[in-house]
């Protein structure tokens, strides 16, 4: 499968997803009361976690810039959209085409994550689990979820 | 003395009933399942049937639950000893002796000491818990907000051991969790903190759905990634019960392995895992031949099954007589009991005598269990073995996807999960372990409300932390500890311990 192989240090590319997120973080929650030591506001936790968090980035680039560590791992860019794709399908159709359906969609978008998979092992492999879950979660355990449309 | 055999016995009458019997089966059989299939490991396990325990009482709950943790350690060293693959992270070391075992058609002596260890151990542990839990309960009760705190941060500062990249990446893991934990509802002035306008937000993250993603999905993407062909060839077992002989040269190793462990897994930071590798070094360095070791030495199975057996029992000390984690499975056991309305602390033995009591019988009880699932049955789990991991991820996806679901009934911890999963996936790649992230997490709130608390009654003074001799003494160690890692030269030898 294709792979995109990341150049540089995975400390540099650690580093910048945490201060990404911090960042994320710090502009959102300006907005909250921050407070003294004695009297903390809602906000100091976060605020001062956040700027923690932001150091351990800073840290993390810059070593990853300076020294020569592990480089990031290559990314598989096809079993990662598709395995995440097909929670996406489950999560968009579960309320709207029932649970036995959802199943289905979910695994025909999986299948093809893999180079493994054969197409009549899926199919009839998804039919159970499809039999099996409406069984165990919705008859045995009572889920209020609708089993077909 | 005799009044804790008096509460074991009533731990007895709670267990004994079908119900809680089929809980602690049902557990043992789980976690002898996960143990024994590489690509699914119990912190996954555990948040995907959490969901599934919010129907039943909250012992039956927490008697399965940790179940399939202990019977991970069983099942774990079977794949380690018959194809090289180790099933749980902590039967790494089983598979170097263990398997060099089976290529000399001795598979099944490996198993039986190896099951043989974990069941002493597993009953040794469990009498630990039940003669230490109570004092140590006692002592905690003594504790306030300020002593809270530094044993939040000892913890934090312990779960750093866990991960084995660099040192800074750990620390940044633990923040990354406690940030995330402090989103949703401020508890003190009922602002919404971090939920970016999602109201399914302000009762904070679905503890299930970030477990989930972190460790289900992430490592399913990682798992499929790699598709060197897992064609598992494993070896004949002619016969399981082991001779006079092989018992006797086991006997030392699972004595010292079952006292190091028990020790490591009450231990912060401990755990199965490095009881198990240390279990390892240890058999090797008191071994009057150490070149046995690689070779096939039995001692190289027996120590290091026992320690991860005696460890995971022990390490339920900590959570249950200070609510204090010491491990990623530990911090899901908070998240279980906090949904079922129990906080975990030292007034769960007073308050909860039926849930710590049945929970010590049950692990009796489960070691008992698994012992017999896992010798005589022992061919069944290796034809377990063979179900191809294209069939095994479809499963795991489906199962993740309705559990998730399930909690709230609405499909936002879905893309929770999601969101969790790409960042797990994400920080495998840069080489961050997300374990001490989940620890973060679950101690984030809590440290959080004790450090308040500690600064009203102080007003605002932060040497009340420093007078306070237990909590000095708890922050002096977390301190010595962070220090110890940081030093290059002890550095080194913690990597030694993880290559060898």
């Amino acid at each position: 499968m294709k792979q995109i192989t990341l150049r540089g240090s995975a400390d540099l590319y650690l580093g910048l997803l945490l201060l990404l997120i911090s960042g994320v973080v710090i502009w959102y929650i300006s907005g909250l009361e921050i407070g003294t030591v004695r009297r903390m506001g809602s906000g100091f936790f976060p605020l001062a976690l956040a700027l923690i968090l932001a150091g351990f980035g800073l840290i993390l680039a810059i070593r990853g810039v300076l020294t020569r560590g592990i480089g990031a791992g290559p990314i598989t860019i096809r079993p990662l959209l598709l395995i995440l794709l097909s929670f996406v399908v489950f999560a968009l159709l579960v309320d709207r085409i029932g649970l036995i359906f959802a199943i289905f969609a979910q695994i025909s978008v999986a299948h093809f994550a893999s180079d493994e998979t054969k197409i009549y092992q899926s199919v009839i492999f998804g039919a159970v689990l499809a039999v099996l879950s409406a069984g165990v979660f919705v008859g045995l355990l009572n889920m209020p979820v609708e089993l077909l449309p | 003395m005799m009044e804790t055999f008096g509460l074991l016995a009533h731990g007895l009458s709670v267990v004994l009933t079908p119900e809680n019997l089929l809980l602690c089966l049902l557990g043992a059989v789980f976690g002898t399942l996960i143990g024994v299939l590489p690509g699914l490991g119990p912190v996954a396990t555990i948040s995907l049937l959490m969901p599934i325990t919010f129907s039943l009482d909250p012992t039956g709950a927490i008697i399965m639950l940790s179940g399939i943790y202990y019977g991970a350690q069983y099942g774990g060293s079977t794949t380690a000893i018959l194809v090289n693959i180790p099933g749980e992270s902590t039967s790494v070391v089983t598979a170097i002796d263990g398997y060099k075992m089976a290529q000399q058609g001795r598979a099944g002596d490996a198993l039986a000491i190896a099951a043989i260890g974990s069941f002493i151990a597993g009953c040794f542990g469990t009498l630990i818990i039940a003669f230490a839990g109570p004092p140590l309960a006692q002592l905690a009760q003594q504790f306030t907000s300020p002593e809270y705190f530094s044993l939040m941060v000892f913890g934090l500062v312990a779960a750093v051991v866990l991960a084995n990249g660099s040192l800074i990446s750990a620390l940044a893991m633990i923040f990354l969790g406690l940030l995330i934990g402090m989103i949703g509802m401020d508890v003190n002035t009922g602002a919404a903190r971090m939920t970016f306008g999602m109201i399914e937000l302000s009762d904070g993250v679905s503890f299930v759905a970030m477990a989930l993603g972190l460790f289900g999905v992430a490592e399913v993407i990682c798992n499929l990634e790699d598709s060197a062909s897992r064609a598992l060839n494993s070896s004949r077992i002619e016969r399981i019960w082991p001779t006079r002989a092989v018992l006797k040269s086991a006997r030392g190793a699972i004595f010292r392995g079952t006292l190091l462990g028990s020790l490591f897994g009450i231990l912060p930071g401990g755990g199965a895992t490095m009881a198990s590798f240390s279990s390892y070094a240890l058999e090797k360095r008191v071994a009057k031949d150490s070149s046995r070791f690689g070779n096939g030495a039995i001692e190289g199975v027996a120590g290091p099954e026992s320690a991860n057996n005696a460890a995971a029992q022990t390490s339920f000390i900590p959570l249950l007589t200070m609510g204090l984690p010491t491990s990623a499975t530990m911090a899901l056991m908070i998240g279980a009991l906090t949904l079922h309305g129990i906080a975990p602390g030292p007034n769960v033995i007073m308050r909860q005598p039926d849930l710590f009591w049945g929970l010590i019988v049950s692990m009796f009880v489960g070691n008992v269990m698994l012992i017999i699932i896992n010798l005589p049955m022992i061919g069944l789990w290796v034809r377990l073995l063979r179900i191809p991991y294209r069939l095994l991820f479809l499963f795991i996806i489906v199962i993740s996807a309705i559990g998730v679901y399930s909690v709230n009934n609405s499909p936002f911890d879905i893309y929770l999960m999601i969101g969790f999963g790409l960042l797990g996936y994400l920080l495998r790649k840069f080489n961050a372990e997300p374990a001490p992230m989940l620890m973060g997490f679950v101690l984030g709130p809590m440290l959080e409300e004790n450090f308040r608390r500690s600064m009203l009654t102080s007003r605002g003074d932060l040497m009340i932390f420093l007078e306070r001799p237990i909590s000095l003494g708890l922050l002096f160690i977390s301190a010595l500890l962070l220090l110890s890692i940081a030093l290059p030269s002890i550095r080194a030898g913690r990597e030694d311990v993880f290559q060898e």
